[in-house]
């Protein structure tokens, strides 16, 4: 999964980064307002963590304009303001959920996994492949209720292929939200990943449609 | 409910009401009871007149079928107007003689004029005849003594003593007019006259039961209408008062229903040159300044929580990223460091909030002692020396000698921030010029920097609380946007005021004027408060 924060007080950026990074996000930044809207129009994230106090460009102003380019993106905003008019004006702007300063980073992660869950369509924590489970929430995998170990990688490409399950995953796709900009698309690390996950869990789960990508069957 | 205004005002206008109908009515019901008493008393003496002036019957024959009224303008009158009559030469010889034996008004016979030629028996003929000729309801009756008693009285005439007749000083009798209680009222004349056969006294009288409850009539009447005018009035009062209340009534809904989430509701003014228009003019006046402050507060406030909330946050997010694992002991120091960054940062902040929390409460313990600028801001250039030092600044003090009164700490925090921001926003090995003047009736402190400068757009913002020009800057020098603020209330409290000239990559001069202390000033103006302020409280 892949996410922006755009936080202009470094140390809180810092803090958030790390925090999701070691929670399996791949994570990029930016610390004003026209560097966030640059790279959220850019790239297509799973989720934006939007600070509203930003130099240069505003919360605000940045997604009014990502609204107005058609980028879906759910947002998430980061503020230290709580008037209820502030949250109302967040949410009716086209923001997908409201946090407010100081937060916790344990609630922050679970928000954005809502988030993300819910904007590919699930609402609950929990997606049933057959007899495949994979809990978002805990982060687990169980094959007929036995818990199968999977590395964070291996973890996070299953979870992106089940969310978006039914419709065809390109390479290009996964390495745009799986893997940092250092990785390159042309490496055979994602054929690794894959052939991992159908060892542990299933042959069938996962469909190759060559030269194009992954399915997940719906 | 009987405190109010209009129950107030209502309740004087009705007490006043009544008290003018009342007076107004007294006097009425006494000026008519006078007025018909003299009519009563008129009418006694036109009978006694008349009575006493009639002709013997020979003479008087061809008067008879005159009737009363003709009669009327009075004896002495009619008479003289038939003396002038060419045809009656002994008519008038008659007259003159009557006229002087008993025409008086005041009907006293002089002494030793001689006897009148009418006689009781006359007079009562005369009496009866006058009087019957009255159809009304006007009961006239006559009495008659001698000095024996009781010797004609009419059929009417009710029981009556035998009056002592009053005389004049010089012994006559007199004619008198009295009023006498008896088992009725009465109104009564006396007079007397001499006769060879001595004194008789004649009384005629007329009752007043007739009048009296004519008149209690007429009082009760007046006493109906009062009441009615009375109601009326209240009534009138009642609509004059809720209209002129009415007003005060819109304003008070109107003002009552401005509150904190709706202050921006005002007192529709729809008469503004009436007193309550002015009233509400000034009360809508009140309520925007009242709005532009509980804004400003509120303004602050959410600035000031923000503020705090951003430290927080970074505390917050740390502690608890340096909890959720194991780390190495330098992510735990990384971590507890920049903790302790976020908590100076909300030190530094918090003591500026509390600074500025005390001057807006109107309490700003400040001495105002006779003191000189110049080793003030010499001694503020020594203070930040190490700081430009640090970043090759050189600082170039111009300073003159010059008198304020006022608080040597606040104005040092002043300088020491102003100096301190010049040597912060200016580039490596620039320079500061730091100079006092005089100029007229005016302390000048100015401080240039060769900095950066203030974009012409951001410069009417700096003295804004928590405005900061660049903030990632100001981040990294640990300001909180409220130093430049400070300063300007602090200035302000002296009387000052500050001001900042800019140009964008030369630099910016800002400069703060205290009026001078002049000679006859006093040690102590005002603000002579015990001094309990943190002094050395620096922020930026």
């Amino acid at each position: 999964m892949r996410v922006l924060v755009v936080e202009d007080e470094p140390d809180v950026l810092r803090a958030v980064t790390m925090f999701l990074r070691e929670e399996g996000y791949y994570v990029d930044s930016a610390d004003n307002g026209e560097d966030g809207l640059y790279k959220g129009i850019t790239w297509d994230y799973d989720a934006i963590l939007l600070d509203v106090m930003l130099p240069k460009r505003d919360g605000w102003s940045v997604l009014t304009e990502l609204r107005r380019q058609k980028k879906d993106t759910p947002v998430l905003m980061l503020t230290a303001r709580d008037a209820v008019k502030d949250r109302v004006r967040g949410l009716d702007t086209g923001a997908d959920d409201y946090l407010v300063k100081p937060f916790e980073l344990t609630e922050l992660v679970a928000r954005v996994r809502a988030l993300i869950r819910r904007s590919a369509g699930h609402a609950g924590p929990l997606i049933e492949i057959g007899n495949v489970s994979i809990d978002t929430a805990s982060r687990t995998v169980t094959v007929d209720q036995q818990v199968v170990p999977l590395t964070a990688k291996e973890y996070c490409l299953l979870e992106f292929l089940a969310i978006h399950r039914g419709e065809l995953v390109t390479r290009t796709k996964i390495y745009d939200h799986l893997f940092d900009e250092c990785d390159s698309s042309l490496s055979n690390l994602v054929d690794v990943y894959v052939s991992n996950i159908r060892r542990k869990v299933g042959r069938d789960l996962i469909t190759t449609r060559r030269g194009m990508g992954y399915i997940i069957e719906g | 409910m009987f405190k109010s205004l209009r129950w107030r005002l209502q309740v004087w206008h009705a007490f006043v009401l009544l008290i003018v109908l009342t007076s107004f009515g007294a006097i009425v019901y006494d000026l008519q009871w006078k007025t018909r008493l003299q009519q009563i008393d008129a009418e006694l003496n036109r009978i006694t007149n008349s009575m006493l002036q009639r002709r013997p019957p020979g003479r008087s024959g061809n008067r008879r079928p005159r009737g009363r009224d003709e009669i009327r303008p009075g004896g002495e009158s009619g008479t003289r107007s038939d003396q002038v009559t060419p045809a009656q030469p002994e008519l008038a010889n008659n007259d003159a003689a009557s006229s002087r034996t008993i025409a008086p008004p005041d009907g006293f016979r002089p002494p030793g004029d001689r006897p009148p030629r009418m006689t009781p028996e006359k007079i009562v003929e005369e009496f009866e005849k006058l009087t019957h000729s009255d159809d009304d309801s006007q009961f006239f009756f006559m009495v008659i003594w001698d000095e024996k008693g009781e010797v004609h009285s009419s059929d009417t005439a009710p029981k009556i003593d035998n009056p002592q007749l009053k005389t004049e000083s010089d012994g006559s009798p007199k004619r008198v007019i009295r009023e006498r209680h008896g088992d009725q009222l009465y109104r009564e004349l006396i007079f007397a006259r001499k006769y060879d056969s001595g004194v008789r006294n004649y009384l005629i009288g007329q009752s007043l039961q007739n009048e009296l409850a004519e008149h209690h009539q007429r009082g009760l009447l007046l006493i109906a209408t009062g009441l009615v005018i009375l109601a009326a009035g209240t009534l009138g009062g009642g609509w004059l008062s809720a209209r002129a209340i009415r007003p005060i009534t819109d304003m008070t809904a109107a003002a009552e229903s401005i509150s904190a989430q709706n202050l921006s509701q005002r007192i529709n003014v729809k008469e503004t040159d009436s007193e309550l228009g002015n009233l509400a003019n000034v009360l809508n006046k009140t309520f925007d300044r009242l709005q532009d402050a509980f804004e400003r507060q509120q303004q602050f406030t959410a600035d000031a929580s923000h503020e705090l909330r951003t430290p927080l946050s970074v505390i917050a997010t740390h502690t608890e990223l340096a909890l959720s694992r194991s780390r190495t002991n330098e992510d735990y120091r990384a971590a507890i460091e920049t903790c302790q960054r976020a908590a100076k940062r909300m030190k530094t902040l918090i003591d500026a909030l509390l600074i500025l929390a005390r001057f807006e409460s109107g309490a700003p313990s400040m001495k105002q002692d006779r003191l000189n600028l110049e080793p003030l801001v010499l001694d503020c250039v020594e203070l930040v020396r190490p700081l430009a030092t640090e970043r090759g600044i050189e600082i170039e003090s111009q300073t003159t000698a010059c008198e304020v009164c006022g608080d040597w700490d606040r104005l040092s925090q002043v300088v020491t921030n102003l100096l301190s921001n010049a040597i912060r926003y200016n580039v490596d090995g620039g320079q500061v010029i730091v100079a006092t003047r005089i100029d007229k009736e005016s302390a000048v402190i100015s401080v240039t920097d060769t900095g950066i400068g203030i974009a012409p757009d951001q410069l009417p913002h700096i003295f804004d609380r928590f405005y900061q020009v660049d903030k990632a800057r100001s981040r990294a020098e640990g300001s909180c946007g409220l130093g430049l603020s400070i300063c300007k209330t602090i200035v302000e409290a002296h009387g000052g005021t500050i001001a900042a000239i800019s140009q964008p990559s030369v630099g910016t001069t800002i400069e703060v004027r205290l009026a001078r202390a002049s000679s006859t000033m006093p040690a102590e103006r005002r603000h002579s408060g015990e001094e309990n302020l943190v002094s050395s409280v620096s922020v930026s």
